[in-house]
């Protein structure tokens, strides 16, 4: 066999573990010092008063001792055409990865990484019941390491084609790749510095920041001096109306400022390129990272239209992948934020085999009242709670009536599909308006659900199931007419038998 | 109209269902019986013996009653050539389209009492979602199992 060297990660990755678990481990540490820290007293012996500082100090050192000895236990070599992984002090921890299971590496530079040249390189394998054992992780090595495991890959990759098919079917996937790979990467889409605060503007971002503010002052409450402030904003308020507002707006340019240096962080220089096997995303200003996502284990392609973005003629779009681990969002923006004009254009150049047209078949008449008429089984009782606590304003609440009736309609016009071949293309709003493009070889089932009130007037909702990382993406046509329904599932029965497209 | 499915799952399932009722019917009815002690220690209004009664008996009429026989009534299923298709539900009615190129695996089971009826349950997994026959004759539901993996062959590429 080969020769078998066995490599190290780089020593930062002791420090990066440690401050890993202690990230995880701040909060209660907090509380615990806050909790004791403080209460002084002074009962004359030292380690009683400084007990909360003891164990903190015991619990850094003991995590930076686990941290070096993880580092110092973690070995990684090749070997038949394996990546193979040892861990672990007490209990060994072996896994080996072969290399045709490999889905893809992504990088990722951190803070840490970067002063030396080193990157976290994440191994995504095609691990469908048994993902929790074949994922590995490289928390630091060097470039040319990077390098090396990805030459590795390609060589026993290459061996591999070489070699006649025993396994059937764990080969066939590898057989179907072109035998010259064409590594050159032709870049479909980057960001500018406008897409880039329009994102921070229309981003959640805003929300997390206000809700994270919210968070904290929940937990440390009790340490702020409410009734001072109390007294001090009471004064305040006096001042006027003006002097208010001038606050107010202060308070939302400060969020708006810090929404946009955390979209600048993540989404800094967002690029896509690919080649004929692979999209790889690169983004990020001080932690670099690089996301592979292999073409083929893409399972469907989503616009989002954000009635806030559409404002700024703005959409996103984003890929469901079959990759990606437990627990991890497997949806993807592909284009965070891109002018609607160009969305078919940059879809056309990455996606050429999908139809894109606008999906023609609205769902009928019939089907609308069902969009907002089971709305008023929470509406009545709430409205009807409203108006008797607080009798003469509770018939404000009224008003939702025409909101939610006109929410329904809207979610009813925009509702549509389409069959193209073999593709199915779902559109249908909740607020945001998103139209899913579906190969029927991705659709792991469908769905047609029909109540008694919808069997009377003839209709039906619609759900097609599409694989996103370890979980489930639904798009769902909801109250079409009851034909368009059995059209669609005809065309998916048909069809369904064969493997190829 | 779609055509009919053509089985339906063992009359035995909805004597197990109905077992399913009588047993949360029966926990209900000691957490009613427990209310009914504290209304006689602290003398609540009496009214709440009947009120609790009334209660009991609409809950035990329908999840005894109503309910398995309209679950047991809808559920029908179909393994054809190239596909499974499934039809439940109570109030809402679900089919259920699952091609067998998408069939991942397929896998029985039963609980201590699906097993003294002599029953077993089914479930059909694909990448993404899992779909569950519940109750089968035992054998039936060995033989369907072996049947659809037979035809199953999932494309390894498609996921």
């Amino acid at each position: 066999m080969m020769s078998e060297q066995r490599y190290k990660l780089h020593w930062i990755t002791a420090i990066i573990e440690t401050l890993k678990t202690l990230k995880e481990a701040i909060l209660p540490l907090v509380v615990l010092i806050f909790a004791n820290g403080f209460k002084g007293g002074g009962t004359g012996l030292w380690y009683v008063d400084y007990l909360s500082f003891i164990i903190f100090g015991v619990l850094i050192i003991s995590l930076f001792v686990s941290g070096i000895i993880k580092w110092k236990r973690f070995e990684y070599w090749f070997e038949d055409d394996e990546l193979r992984i040892e861990s672990g002090l007490f209990v060994k921890k072996k896994r080996y990865i072969p290399f045709d299971r490999i889905q893809s590496l992504d990088y990722t530079e951190g803070i840490f990484h970067r002063p030396f040249g080193l990157v976290k390189v994440k191994v995504e394998t095609a691990g469908s019941s048994n993902a929790k054992q074949a994922e590995g992780e490289l928390t630091a090595i060097t470039k040319e390491a990077a390098k090396r495991v990805e030459t590795e890959m390609a060589e026993a990759k290459k061996r591999q084609r070489g070699m006649p098919a025993e396994e059937g079917e764990m080969v066939t996937s590898i057989e179907e790749m072109p035998i010259e790979e064409e590594l050159n990467f032709r870049k479909m889409f980057s960001m500018t510095s406008k897409d880039l605060l329009v994102l921070a503007t229309t981003s959640g971002g805003v929300g997390v920041i206000l809700s994270g503010v919210a968070i904290f002052l929940s937990q440390f409450g009790e340490l702020l001096p409410f009734e001072w402030m109390f007294e001090e904003i009471s004064a305040f308020i006096k001042f006027g109306v003006l002097i208010v507002a001038v606050a107010v707006f202060l308070g939302l340019l400060g969020v708006w400022i810090l929404s946009v240096g955390m979209t600048l962080l993540s989404h800094y220089n967002f690029t896509v390129e690919m080649n004929k096997e692979d999209i790889v995303i690169t983004r990020g200003l001080l932690e670099k990272k690089k996301v592979t996502v292999p073409l083929k284990r893409i399972q469907s392609v989503v616009v989002v239209e954000n009635p806030v973005r559409k404002l700024f003629g703005y959409a996103t779009v984003s890929i469901h992948s079959a990759g990606g681990g437990i627990g991890q969002s497997s949806k993807i923006n592909l284009f965070p934020i891109v002018k609607r004009n160009r969305v078919m254009t940059y879809l056309e150049d990455v996606f050429p085999d999908l139809y894109l047209e606008e999906p023609a078949n609205r769902v009928t008449a019939k089907g609308r009242p069902f969009y907002y008429r089971i709305d008023f089984l929470w509406m009545l009782p709430v409205i009807g709670a409203l108006t008797y606590f607080f009798f003469p304003y509770g018939l404000f609440s009224l008003a939702i009536i025409p909101v939610i009736i006109a929410l329904g309609i809207w979610q009813h016009r925009s509702a549509a599909y389409d069959i193209t071949g073999n593709q199915l293309t779902f559109r249908f709003r909740g607020i945001s308006l998103q139209t899913a493009y579906m190969k029927k070889k991705r659709i792991q089932s469908m769905e047609m659900k029909q109540s008694y009130f919808h069997r009377r007037k003839g209709v039906a909702t619609v759900i097609a199931n599409i694989k996103s990382g370890m979980g489930v993406f639904h798009a769902s046509v909801h109250h079409m007419d009851v034909k368009d329904a059995e059209r669609i599932f005809n065309w998916y029965e048909k069809g369904g038998s064969t493997i190829d497209e | 109209m779609r055509a009919q499915l053509a089985n339906r799952i063992s009359p035995k399932g909805l004597k197990v269902w109905r077992l399913y009722g009588w047993i949360q019917t029966i926990i209900l009815a000691l957490v009613a019986i427990g209310v009914g002690v504290l209304v006689y220690i602290f003398e609540w209004p009496w009214w709440i013996y009947p009120l609790e009664a009334a209660v009991l008996l609409l809950f035990g009429y329908f999840i005894i009653i109503l309910f398995p026989k309209v679950r047991w009534m809808r559920w029908r299923y179909e393994v054809r050539e190239s596909e499974i298709e499934l039809q439940h539900g109570l109030f809402i009615v679900k089919r259920t389209l699952i091609p067998m190129v998408r069939v991942q695996h397929v896998d029985t089971s039963q609980g201590p009492i699906l097993r003294k009826y002599g029953l077993a349950e089914i479930s059909i997994s694909t990448a993404a979602t899992v779909h569950t026959i519940p109750a089968l004759i035992m054998a039936e539901a060995d033989e369907l199992r072996g049947r659809i993996s037979v035809l199953a062959r999932v494309a390894e590429d498609d996921v």
